[in-house]
C-alpha cells in the first residue's frame, strides 16, 4: 500500500495528462455504450410509431447516433494518443528521477548486487512502472467513471436493474480478478521462482558448456534444464486458463445482465410500467456497459508484479549512501598532497579486512607505483581516494583535510582516473572521451589518444572518432577499449592522475609504448601507478608493494626492481616455489565486458 | 480475449541494448518474411492445438448469432406479441445455454491456444539448447551469454501470443465475419450490403497505414531499445561518470533521450493508432448507418421488428474480429522481434566435435595425435595450422608459448570443444569425428583456465555428472585438491550451496574446486588449462603436488603459462603463431635458452613476484 501510494505521488505531477486521457477514455466508451443503447431504443421506437402508425421524432435520436459513432470513433483515437502521452511524459520524467537516485549510492551501494542482476531486473522494474498508468490506473479510473455513469442510467428507468446489474459488475470487475488473484497465486509464484530457476540453469548452460561437455555425458543438466522449462511451461499454461476464465468470466456476467434486464424489464413492459422502447435500450447498455470492466482482470493481474518493482525500486534508492556528505563543505584547495594516514578498510560482509594500516602520501608532481598480486587491495585504494568509499579506521586527507570535509563531486574534479573497472558507453569515441572534457576541441581529443597509443586505430575506423564503441566497448578488442579509457584520464585536467592497472591487455611491446605517452603526458601530474607488471615502474619516484591489503615493501625504484631483476627467471630458478602470479592469458577479455564466457579463444 | 487488449506500446523485446544496424527497406522486407517462416515452421507441433483453438473460437461465433438471434425473438415477442416470458420458456432456457456454452468455449479457445504455444516453446526451446551444444565452448566465447540467455528464456516466451493469439485471430478475422454476413443477408439484404461495403475498406485501410508504420514501428523498437539501454549504460557506468564529475550532466542527457523520445514516439503513434482508428470509423459508422436504415424501414413498415433487432445485434459482432486482429498484430510483431534472436543464435556457426557412435577402443590408458591439424575460424582467423604431434599413453606434454599461440585451440581439439577445419584429431587411433564422444569424455579429466561453479551444492559440483556421488571418493579429492579446510569451515560441508558463479568461493577456491573435480574423476587422460593460475604460493606448491600425483601414470595434456607447471612434464612443445616451433625436454630447451626470453614472454616474471623475494 505504501509502494503504491509513492508511486501514485510520483504520478501526481502528471496528474493533468493523467485525469485528461481517463477522461478522454470513459467518454469514448460511453459514446460506445450510447450508440448501441440508443440504436436499440431508435429502431423498437421507429417500429412501434410504424407499427401504430404514430409518428414520432426521429430528428433527434438519429442525429444523436451520428453524433454518439463521431465521439466514439475520435474518443478512441484520442484515448490512445493522449494516454501515451501521459505515459511518455511520465517516463521521461521517472527515469532522469530514477538515475539522479542512484549518483549518491554508486558504486558502493550498489556493489553486493551482480551487475547482471542488478541490471535485468532494474529494467523490467522500470518498464512494469512506466506501464503502471497505461495498463492499470487508466482502465480502473476509466471503468470507474463508465459505471457510475451507467448505472446512473439504469437506475432511472429501474432501481432493482441498476442493482443487480452493478453488481455483476462488480463481481466481474473485482471479484474475477481476486479470484484470478487466489487462483493464481500459486502458479504465479512459481512462475517466478520457475523463471528464476530457469535463468540459473540457462547461465550454467551456456557459461559451464565446456564443464557439462566432459564431466556431464549423460546430460543430466540438460535433463534438468528441460524439466524445468517444461515445468515453467506448465505453470504459465496454468496462470493463462486462469485469466482465460476471468475473461471468459467478464462475458457471462455481461450476457447474465443481459438476461436480467429482460427478466425485470420484460413484465414492466407488458404491465405499461415501462416505455416498450426502453427494453431493447437497457439491454444493449447493460451488454456494452461490461466494455469497460473488461480490461480489469488483466490490469489486476499486473498489479502485484508491479508493486513488487515498485518496492524493489523504492528499496534500492532507499539504500543508505555509503558515504556521507558534509553539510558544510569546505572548498578543494587547487592542489596539495593526497595522503591516506593508517588508513583501513573492511568491506560489509567480508571476514577480514581489504586495507590495513596504509600509509601514503602522494605531493605534488611525485609519481608512487603500486604493485601487488591481484587482490592485494590496489583498487581498494582508487576506492578511498575518490570516496567511493570512507576508510575506517584511519583517513584520506587532501592538502591537510580530511576529504570527508569536502563535497566528493569536488574532491574528484582534483582526479583524473583510469579504474580497473572503467566503463566505455555505448556510444562514439568521441562521445566517450567528451565525458571527461565536455569542450575539449577535436585537436585535443586527438592528443589524448595520440599519447594513449590509440589514435593510429581511431584513425584507421571509417568513422574516425564517431566510430560507434557497442555496449561496454563490445567492438574493440580489450587492449583498446583499455587505451581509449586511458586516453579520456588523459583528457581531464587535474592535479592528481591515478592509473590502475592502464595497461591490461597490451602485449609487451605497446604497453611500453602507451606508457612512455602516458608518463610524458602527464609530466606535471602527480601519479598513483597500480599495476602488476614491471613496465613503467623505473619512472616511479616510490614503490610500493602490497600482498594482503597491507604494505609489505617500500622503497625507490632502483632498490626493489633489483629484487626482481632480469636474473630471477634463470634456469637455476625453475620449479622454484617463490614464484608467484601471472600474466592469465585472457585478460583482455576480461577487461571487457565480464559477460563473454571465460573460456577465451585462441 | 484479443478485443479485450488494449493497444499497447510495444515493449522492448528484450536484450538490454540492441543496436539499430542500417539497412535498405527490402532488406527489412526479405527479413520480416524470413523471421515469420522461422515462427510459423512451428505449425506442425501446435497443429492439433490450433485445431481445437480455432474450433472453440468457432462455436463462439455460432454462439453470438445464436444469442443474437434468441434475445430479438424474446425483445419481439413481448413488445409486439405482448406475450409473456413464460410463453417462451424454451427460448429462454436455450439463451442461457448458449451464454454457458459460449463462456466454456471462450475459455475453451484459450486453453487450447495456450496448449498450442506451449508445445511450440517446448520445441523451440529444445531445438535452441541443442544447437548451443552443437557451438560449443569455443563458438559460445564470442558470444554475450546474457544475450542469449534473454533470447531462450524471455525470446522464447514471446513467440507464445503468435501461436496463442495472432494465429487464431487471424484466422477468426476472416472466418467469423463471414459466418456474420451468411447469418444476416436472409433477413436484411440491407444491412448486410452495408456490412459487405465496409468490409473491404478496413483490411485494405489496415494494410495501407499498418505498412507505413510498421517500417516505421520497426525503428521505434529499437529506439526503445536504445533508450532503455541508455539509462541501463549509463547506471552501469555510474562510476566512471563520478569519477568525471560527469553524473550530473547524464541525468540531463537521461531526460532528454526519454523526452526525445517521447516526441518521436508521438509521432510515430500518432499515425499508427490512425490504422485503428479508420477501423473504429468504419465500425461505428456503419452500425449507425445499419441502425438509423432499419429504424426508417421499420416506420415505413418496410420490415419487422424481428430481423431488424437481430441484425443491430449481430452488426458490432461483424467487426470485433477484426479488431482483435488489429491488437493480436502486436503479438505478432514482438514475436517478430524476439525471432530475430532467436535466429541470430540458430545460425552461429555449430563448431563443436559431434562425434560418431564408435566406442573408445582400447585399454583404459589414452593416447592422443593429431594429424596436420588446422584450425581456421569463421571471420578467418586461424588459430593452428599445420600442427601435428603424438602424446603417447600416460606421457605427459606442456604447451608453451605467448598469447594467441594456439594452447587452448590444441586443448579445445582435443576436447572436442571445436572440430579442426583440416586435419584430424586421434584418440587411441580413431578419429574423434568417428568416436562416441560421450564414451570418450567419460575418460577425461578437465581443469579449464576459468572454472565454472554451476548453482548447486559443493558435492554436485565436484561430481557434476552423477546424480549419487560416492562419499568418500568427494573427501578423498577435496583433500588432495586441498580444499579440506574451506570444506570444513563450511556451515552445511560439502552439501553447501555454491551459487551462481562461485558465490561464497574466492577465485582461488573455485578453482581448487575445478581440480578436486579432476580428481574425482580420476580419469586416464588428464587435460589442465593454467592449472595454478588463481592459487596463492602455499597452496600452490600443494596443489602441484597433488597434480603430479594426479599426472603421474596418466596421459596428461597441460597448457603452461608457469615454469612450475612446465617442470614436471615429459615433453614441451613450443608454440608460436598457430604452429609448432621446437620441442623437447624441458631440461632440454632450458639448456638451450629456449624457455626465457622472447618466445615464451607468459613466463616473464611479473611483479607480483617481488614480494615473494623480498
Amino acid at each position: 500500500m505504501k509502494d503504491a501510494l509513492r508511486l501514485l505521488r510520483l504520478m501526481a505531477p502528471h496528474a493533468g495528462w493523467m485525469g485528461l486521457a481517463v477522461l478522454v477514455s470513459a467518454l469514448a466508451t460511453l459514446a460506445h455504450i450510447a450508440l448501441m443503447a440508443t440504436s436499440g431504443w431508435f429502431i423498437a421506437a421507429m417500429a412501434l410509431a410504424g407499427a401504430a402508425g404514430a409518428s414520432v421524432n426521429y430528428f433527434t435520436p438519429s442525429a444523436a447516433i451520428r453524433a454518439y459513432a463521431v465521439v466514439r470513433t475520435v474518443g478512441r483515437y484520442g484515448e490512445r494518443i493522449v494516454g501515451h502521452e501521459a505515459t511518455l511524459k511520465f517516463v521521461a520524467a521517472l527515469r532522469p528521477w530514477f538515475f539522479a537516485r542512484l549518483i549518491p549510492l554508486a558504486p558502493a551501494a550498489l556493489e553486493d548486487q551482480r551487475s547482471g542482476d542488478l541490471l535485468a531486473r532494474l529494467k523490467g522494474d522500470i518498464d512494469r512502472l512506466e506501464f503502471a498508468f497505461l495498463r492499470i490506473l487508466s482502465p480502473g479510473l476509466a471503468a470507474v467513471l463508465v459505471l457510475a455513469a451507467g448505472l446512473t442510467v439504469l437506475a432511472l428507468h429501474d432501481g432493482g436493474m441498476a442493482v443487480g446489474i452493478g453488481l455483476a459488475a462488480l463481481l466481474a470487475g473485482l471479484g474475477l480478478p481476486l479470484l484470478v488473484h487466489r487462483l493464481g497465486a500459486r502458479a504465479s509464484r512459481e512462475v517466478t521462482a520457475g523463471t528464476a530457476q530457469l535463468n540459473a540453469l540457462l547461465v550454467d548452460h551456456l557459461e559451464g558448456r565446456a564443464e557439462l561437455d566432459i564431466y556431464d555425458p549423460d546430460r543430466r543438466h540438460r535433463a534438468a534444464l528441460d524439466e524445468t522449462s517444461d515445468t515453467l511451461i506448465a505453470r504459465e499454461h496454468r496462470l493463462a486458463g486462469i485469466l482465460g476464465f476471468a475473461g471468459a468470466g467478464v462475458g457471462l456476467f455481461a450476457q447474465s445482465s443481459l438476461v436480467l434486464v429482460l427478466l425485470i424489464g420484460a413484465p414492466r413492459v407488458l404491465a405499461g410500467t415501462l416505455p416498450g422502447a426502453d427494453l431493447p435500450m437497457l439491454a444493449l447498455l447493460a451488454l456494452s456497459l461490461f466494455e469497460a470492466v473488461a480490461p480489469l482482470p488483466l490490469a489486476f493481474q499486473t498489479l502485484p508484479a508491479t508493486l513488487a518493482s515498485a518496492r524493489r525500486i523504492f528499496d534500492l534508492i532507499d539504500r543508505p549512501p555509503p558515504v556521507k556528505e558534509p553539510a558544510a563543505p569546505k572548498p578543494v584547495p587547487e592542489a596539495g598532497t593526497l595522503a591516506f594516514a593508517h588508513a583501513g578498510l573492511t568491506y560489509p560482509g567480508a571476514s577480514g579486512p581489504a586495507l590495513t594500516d596504509i600509509d601514503l602520501a602522494l605531493a605534488p608532481g611525485r609519481r608512487i607505483g603500486v604493485v601487488g598480486s591481484s587482490g592485494s587491495g590496489k583498487s581498494s585504494l582508487v576506492a578511498l581516494a575518490l570516496r567511493f568509499r570512507a576508510p575506517a579506521p584511519g583517513e584520506v586527507t587532501f592538502a591537510g583535510s580530511s576529504i570527508a570535509d569536502f563535497n566528493s563531486d569536488d574532491l574528484r574534479r582534483r582526479m583524473a582516473v583510469l579504474a580497473q573497472h572503467d566503463h566505455l558507453f555505448a556510444a562514439t569515441i568521441r562521445e566517450n572521451l567528451l565525458v571527461a572534457d565536455p569542450d575539449a576541441s577535436p585537436e585535443k581529443l586527438e592528443a589524448a589518444l595520440e599519447c594513449a597509443g590509440v589514435l593510429t586505430f581511431v584513425a584507421a575506423q571509417p568513422e574516425g572518432l564517431d566510430t560507434f564503441l557497442g555496449a561496454n566497448g563490445a567492438k574493440v578488442s580489450g587492449g583498446q577499449a583499455r587505451r581509449l579509457g586511458l586516453a579520456r584520464a588523459l583528457l581531464k585536467e587535474a592535479p592528481l592522475l591515478i592509473l590502475d592497472e592502464p595497461t591490461e591487455g597490451l602485449d609487451g611491446e605497446t604497453e611500453r609504448d602507451v606508457l612512455e605517452g602516458v608518463l610524458g603526458a602527464a609530466r606535471d601530474q602527480a601519479l598513483l601507478f597500480i599495476t602488476h607488471r614491471r613496465a613503467g615502474l623505473e619512472a616511479m619516484d616510490e614503490i610500493i608493494v602490497m600482498d594482503g591489503g597491507r604494505i609489505v615493501a617500500r622503497g625507490a625504484p632502483g632498490d626493489m626492481l633489483a629484487i626482481v631483476g632480469p636474473g630471477t627467471m634463470g634456469p637455476g630458478t625453475i620449479g622454484s616455489e617463490t614464484i608467484s602470479g601471472g600474466i592469465p592469458e585472457d585478460t583482455a577479455r576480461s577487461a571487457g565486458s565480464g559477460q563473454g564466457l571465460e573460456q577465451a579463444p585462441p | 480475449m484479443g478485443a479485450w487488449r488494449v493497444w499497447y506500446l510495444p515493449l522492448p523485446p528484450g536484450g538490454a541494448c540492441s543496436l539499430p544496424r542500417k539497412r535498405g527497406e527490402g532488406r527489412i522486407a526479405t527479413d520480416r518474411k524470413r523471421l515469420s517462416a522461422f515462427l510459423s515452421g512451428f505449425r506442425g507441433t501446435a497443429r492439433a492445438d490450433l485445431g481445437r483453438s480455432l474450433a472453440a473460437s468457432a462455436a463462439t461465433g455460432l454462439l453470438v448469432i445464436a444469442q443474437a438471434f434468441l434475445v430479438a425473438r424474446i425483445i419481439d415477442a413481448v413488445l409486439f406479441r405482448h406475450e409473456a416470458l413464460s410463453s417462451h420458456g424454451l427460448e429462454l432456457a436455450a439463451l442461457v445455454g448458449a451464454i454457458l456454452l459460449r463462456f466454456g468455449a471462450v475459455w475453451a479457445s484459450e486453453h487450447f491456444g495456450f496448449a498450442a504455444a506451449a508445445k511450440v516453446m517446448r520445441a523451440l526451446r529444445s531445438r535452441l539448447l541443442d544447437r548451443v551444444e552443437a557451438i560449443g565452448p569455443v563458438g559460445l566465447a564470442e558470444a554475450r551469454t546474457g544475450e542469449l540467455v534473454a533470447a531462450l528464456a524471455e525470446g522464447v516466451r514471446a513467440v507464445e501470443p503468435y501461436y496463442s493469439r495472432y494465429i487464431p485471430a487471424s484466422v477468426l478475422a476472416v472466418m467469423l465475419p463471414v459466418a456474420v454476413l451468411v447469418a444476416v443477408f436472409p433477413f436484411d439484404w440491407v444491412s448486410g450490403l452495408i456490412l459487405l461495403a465496409t468490409a473491404p475498406f478496413i483490411p485494405v485501410f489496415m494494410i495501407l497505414i499498418g505498412r507505413g508504420t510498421e517500417a516505421l514501428n520497426q525503428k521505434q523498437w529499437r529506439r526503445l531499445a536504445r533508450m532503455s539501454g541508455h539509462l541501463l549504460d549509463a547506471v552501469q557506468g555510474l562510476a566512471t561518470l563520478k569519477a568525471f564529475n560527469a553524473a550530473g550532466r547524464m541525468v540531463t542527457e537521461v531526460a532528454t533521450v526519454a523526452d526525445d523520445y517521447r516526441r518521436d514516439t508521438m509521432a510515430v503513434l500518432r499515425v499508427a493508432f490512425l490504422s485503428s482508428a479508420v477501423l473504429e470509423f468504419f465500425a461505428t459508422v456503419s452500425i449507425a448507418l445499419i441502425a438509423i436504415f432499419i429504424g426508417f424501414r421499420l416506420l415505413w413498415g418496410e420490415m419487422a421488428f424481428f430481423p431488424g433487432l437481430f441484425v443491430l445485434l449481430l452488426a458490432p459482432e461483424f467487426y470485433a474480429p477484426l479488431r482483435a486482429m488489429g491488437t493480436a498484430y502486436h503479438a505478432r510483431m514482438e514475436a517478430i522481434g524476439a525471432a530475430e534472436r532467436l535466429v541470430a543464435l540458430e545460425e552461429m556457426p555449430a563448431l563443436a566435435e559431434s562425434g560418431g557412435a564408435t566406442p573408445l577402443p582400447g585399454p583404459e590408458a589414452i593416447s592422443i595425435r593429431f594429424e596436420d591439424v588446422r584450425l581456421a575460424f569463421p571471420d578467418g582467423r586461424v588459430a593452428l595450422d599445420g600442427v601435428s604431434f603424438t602424446i603417447g599413453a600416460g606421457e605427459t606434454v606442456a604447451l608453451v608459448g605467448p598469447s594467441g599461440a594456439g594452447k587452448s585451440s590444441i586443448l579445445s581439439l582435443a576436447l572436442g570443444f571445436v572440430r579442426p577445419t583440416s586435419g584430424r584429431v586421434l584418440v587411441n587411433g580413431v578419429p574423434l569425428a568417428e568416436l562416441d564422444l560421450a564414451d570418450v569424455r567419460r575418460r577425461i579429466a578437465y581443469v579449464p583456465q576459468r572454472p565454472r561453479l554451476f548453482a548447486g551444492t559443493l558435492a554436485a559440483n565436484i561430481a557434476p555428472g552423477e546424480a549419487a556421488p560416492d562419499p568418500a571418493r568427494l573427501v578423498r579429492a577435496v583433500a588432495d585438491a586441498g580444499l579440506a579446510d574451506v570444506v570444513a569451515a563450511l556451515p552445511g560441508g560439502l552439501a553447501s550451496d555454491v551459487g551462481e558463479g562461485g558465490a561464497g568461493l574466492s577465485g582461488g577456491q573455485a578453482h581448487r574446486l575445478a581440480v578436486a573435480r579432476a580428481f574425482y574423476r580420476a580419469a586416464p587422460l588428464v587435460v589442465l588449462d593454467e592449472p595454478t593460475a588463481h592459487l596463492d604460493r602455499e597452496s600452490e606448491a600443494d596443489v602441484q603436488t597433488a597434480l603430479s600425483r594426479l599426472l603421474a601414470g596418466r596421459t596428461g595434456l597441460v597448457a603452461a603459462h608457469r615454469l612450475a607447471s612446465v617442470a614436471g612434464a615429459d615433453r614441451i612443445l613450443v608454440l608460436a603463431a598457430g604452429r609448432i616451433v621446437t620441442e623437447g625436454t624441458p631440461a632440454h630447451l632450458l639448456r638451450h635458452g629456449v624457455l626465457d626470453g622472447d618466445l615464451v614472454p607468459d613466463l616473464a616474471p611479473t611483479i607480483g613476484e617481488a614480494e615473494a623475494a623480498g
